[in-house]
C-alpha cells in the first residue's frame, strides 16, 4: 500500500482531530433532524434514492415539503451541503481544503452514480411483488442496499486498474472520517429504534460485553501465541496483527503500535492487510449470513459485528446482511422490523472499540515494563487510555441518549419519531455510499500482491478463517438463538 | 527504514522465543476471557440483566 493510503490511516494526532469533528458533524445533522418533531424540517431538501426503471425517477428530496424542488436539484443541494460541511472539516484536520474540495467532488459524484445504478430494478428487485410493482421479470435481488456493493466496485476497479486516478482522489478518500459519521448518525436511529423493546436492547448490551471479552481476552491471545510460535514473528509485528484481526482492524493495530513503541511503518503495513480481507469479507459474510442464517437474523448481525475488523466494513456489512435478511424473511412473508440486524452489528462493534484504549495502555505497561524498559518513549502513562479512547464512540452515546429520550418522552408521535429515523438514516447512507467507494479506492490487491505480504496474509488467513469467525459464530448463537427482531406492526 | 526494506525484516525477522511475561499474558488474558465470557452466557441465559 502507497504512503499515502498510509497517510490516512489514522496516526494518532490527526485521529483524535477526526474523531471530534466526525462526532460534530453527526450530533449536529441529528439534533437538526430532531427538530422536526416541532414541526420544521431543516433537512428534508437531502437527496433520497429510489428502485427505478426509469433514470428520471430515481432520485427525489426526502422531505414531502420539499417536493416541488426535484430529484436532481435536491441531489446537487445535498452534494453543496457536503462539500461545505466536509471541506470545513478538512480544514480542521488540517488537509488540503482546496484539494480536497476538488477531490470530494469528484468522489461523491463517482461514488453516488454507483450508488443511483444499483438501484436498477433489475439489480435492487427483492421480492416477486417488487418485481411486479417494477414490471421487471428478473433480478439480482442485491436489494435497494446492493448500491452499496456497485460503489465498492467502482473503488476496487479504480484502485486496481486507475491508480493514478486512485493517488489523485487521495484527499478525500477518508472512509474512517465518512464511517464514524455514520456510525454517530446511527446512534440516534438505534436509540429511536430501541425504545419500544428494551429487554431486546438489553440482550444486545449484554451480547456487546461478551464480544469485548472475546475480541480482547479470547481472540488477541490465540492470534498472537499463532503468529509468535508457528510464523515466527518478531514481537513488534505480532502485538499489531493481533490487534489488527482480533479487536478492529486498522485503529487497534495503529494502537497497538503506538502502545509497544514499534516503529510507525510496522502498524501500517498490518494495517494495510486489514482493510484488503475487510473488503473481502465484506463481499463473502453478508451472502453467507442471508444463505445460512436468515432464521437467526441476530445470530447473523452480531457474527458479523465480531468477524468484520474495520467499522467501515463491519457496520457496511451490517447493513448489506440486513437487507438480504429481511428481503428473504419478506419474500416468506416475516416482516422483521428495520435497524435491528444493523444496530446490533453498530453496537457489538462500536463497544468493542471502546476498550482500544485500556488495551493499548495494557500492553504499553508490559512492554515498558518488562519486555523493552528502555525503550525511548518511556513508561506507559494512564493518560494513554484516554489519549487512544475513540472520541466518535461519545458522539454515538450522545445521539443514542438523544434518539432514546426523545422515544421515551413522545410515545405518542410515533411517525415524527420515525419520520426523524429515517431523514437521519438518509444521510447515514450517503456517508455509508462514500465509506464503501473509499474502501475500494484504498484496496490496490495488485500491489499487496507485488510487495509481498505473505506471511502475514497467511497469519491472517489462518486465525481469521481458521478460528475468529468459527468461534464468533457459535458464541453469537449461544446469544441469540431463537431471539428474533420484533416485527413490523 | 525503506518500505521493501521493513517488509522483508518483519517477514523474514529471526525467531525470538517467548518470554515469561508473554506467555503469562497469553495465559491470563485466556484464562479471564473464557471465565467472565461463562458468567456472561450464564447471565444472559438466565435474563438476569
Amino acid at each position: 500500500m502507497t504512503d499515502t493510503t498510509a497517510s490516512h490511516v489514522e496516526s494518532a494526532p490527526v485521529q483524535l482531530n477526526e474523531d471530534w469533528v466526525s462526532a460534530i458533524i453527526g450530533i449536529s445533522v441529528f439534533v437538526l433532524a430532531l427538530l422536526g418533531l416541532s414541526g420544521v424540517d431543516l433537512l428534508g431538501w437531502a437527496v433520497k434514492s429510489k428502485i427505478w426503471t426509469d433514470p428520471a425517477q430515481s432520485l427525489g428530496p426526502f422531505g414531502k415539503s420539499y417536493a416541488w424542488l426535484g430529484g436532481l436539484p435536491s441531489l446537487v443541494f445535498t452534494y453543496l451541503a457536503l462539500l461545505a460541511v466536509l471541506s470545513a472539516a478538512a480544514a480542521v484536520i488540517k488537509a488540503n481544503v482546496s484539494r480536497f474540495a476538488v477531490t470530494f467532488s469528484a468522489v461523491f459524484w463517482l461514488a453516488y452514480l454507483a450508488w443511483d445504478i444499483g438501484g436498477y430494478a433489475h439489480f435492487a428487485a427483492e421480492t416477486p411483488a417488487e418485481l411486479a410493482k417494477y414490471g421487471v421479470t428478473w433480478s439480482l435481488h442485491l436489494t435497494a442496499e446492493g448500491g452499496y456493493i456497485v460503489a465498492l466496485v467502482a473503488g476496487l476497479l479504480i484502485a486496481n486498474f486507475f491508480p493514478g486516478v486512485a493517488a489523485w482522489l487521495d484527499e478525500a478518500i477518508r472512509p474512517d472520517l465518512y464511517v464514524k459519521i455514520a456510525i454517530v448518525l446511527l446512534g440516534g436511529a438505534i436509540g429511536i429504534t430501541v425504545a419500544g423493546k428494551l429487554n431486546l436492547a438489553s440482550a444486545v448490551f449484554v451480547r456487546s460485553l461478551a464480544a469485548i471479552v472475546e475480541a480482547y481476552l479470547i481472540y488477541w491471545p490465540v492470534v498472537y501465541f499463532i503468529a509468535r510460535k508457528y510464523f515466527g514473528f518478531s514481537r513488534e509485528a505480532a502485538a499489531p496483527l493481533a490487534s489488527g484481526i482480533s479487536i478492529c482492524g486498522v485503529a487497534a493495530a495503529i494502537a497497538t503500535g503506538g502502545a509497544i513503541r514499534a516503529r510507525s511503518q510496522v502498524a501500517v503495513l498490518v494495517a494495510s492487510l486489514v482493510v484488503v480481507f475487510a473488503v473481502i469479507e465484506l463481499f463473502l459474510l453478508p451472502f453467507l449470513a442471508s444463505t445460512f442464517l436468515a432464521h437467526e437474523p441476530l445470530v447473523a448481525a452480531s457474527w458479523i459485528g465480531l468477524a468484520v475488523k474495520t467499522d467501515g466494513a463491519a457496520v457496511a456489512a451490517g447493513g448489506i446482511t440486513e437487507a438480504l435478511i429481511n428481503a428473504k424473511n419478506a419474500a416468506a412473508g416475516v416482516h422483521y422490523q428495520p435497524g435491528w440486524i444493523l444496530g446490533t452489528t453498530t453496537t457489538i462493534k462500536v463497544f468493542i472499540d471502546v476498550f482500544i484504549g485500556v488495551w493499548a495502555f495494557i500492553l504499553a505497561h508490559v512492554w515498558t515494563t518488562y519486555i523493552n524498559p528502555n525503550t525511548p518513549g518511556g513508561k506507559a502513562k494512564a493518560s494513554e487510555i484516554w489519549d487512544r479512547f475513540p472520541k466518535f464512540i461519545l458522539g454515538f452515546v450522545l445521539t443514542f441518549a438523544l434518539g432514546l429520550a426523545a422515544a421515551l418522552t413522545l410515545k405518542g408521535q410515533g411517525p415524527a419519531l420515525k419520520a426523524v429515523a429515517d431523514e437521519t438514516t438518509i444521510f447515514r447512507v450517503i456517508f455509508f455510499v462514500l465509506t464503501f467507494f473509499s474502501i475500494g479506492v484504498l484496496s490496490n490487491f495488485r500491489r499487496l500482491w507485488a510487495d509481498g505480504l505473505g506471511k502475514l496474509a497467511a497469519v491472517y488467513v489462518v486465525s481469521l478463517f481458521g478460528f475468529v469467525i468459527w468461534v464468533g459464530l457459535f458464541i453469537s448463537w449461544l446469544f441469540f438463538h431463537g431471539v428474533k427482531p420484533p416485527l413490523v406492526s | 527504514m525503506g518500505q521493501i526494506d521493513l517488509k522483508a525484516e518483519v517477514q523474514g525477522a529471526a525467531a525470538e522465543p517467548l518470554l515469561p511475561i508473554e506467555k503469562k499474558l497469553i495465559g491470563w488474558s485466556l484464562g479471564l476471557g473464557i471465565g467472565l465470557l461463562a458468567i456472561l452466557i450464564v447471565v444472559n441465559a438466565l435474563g438476569l440483566l
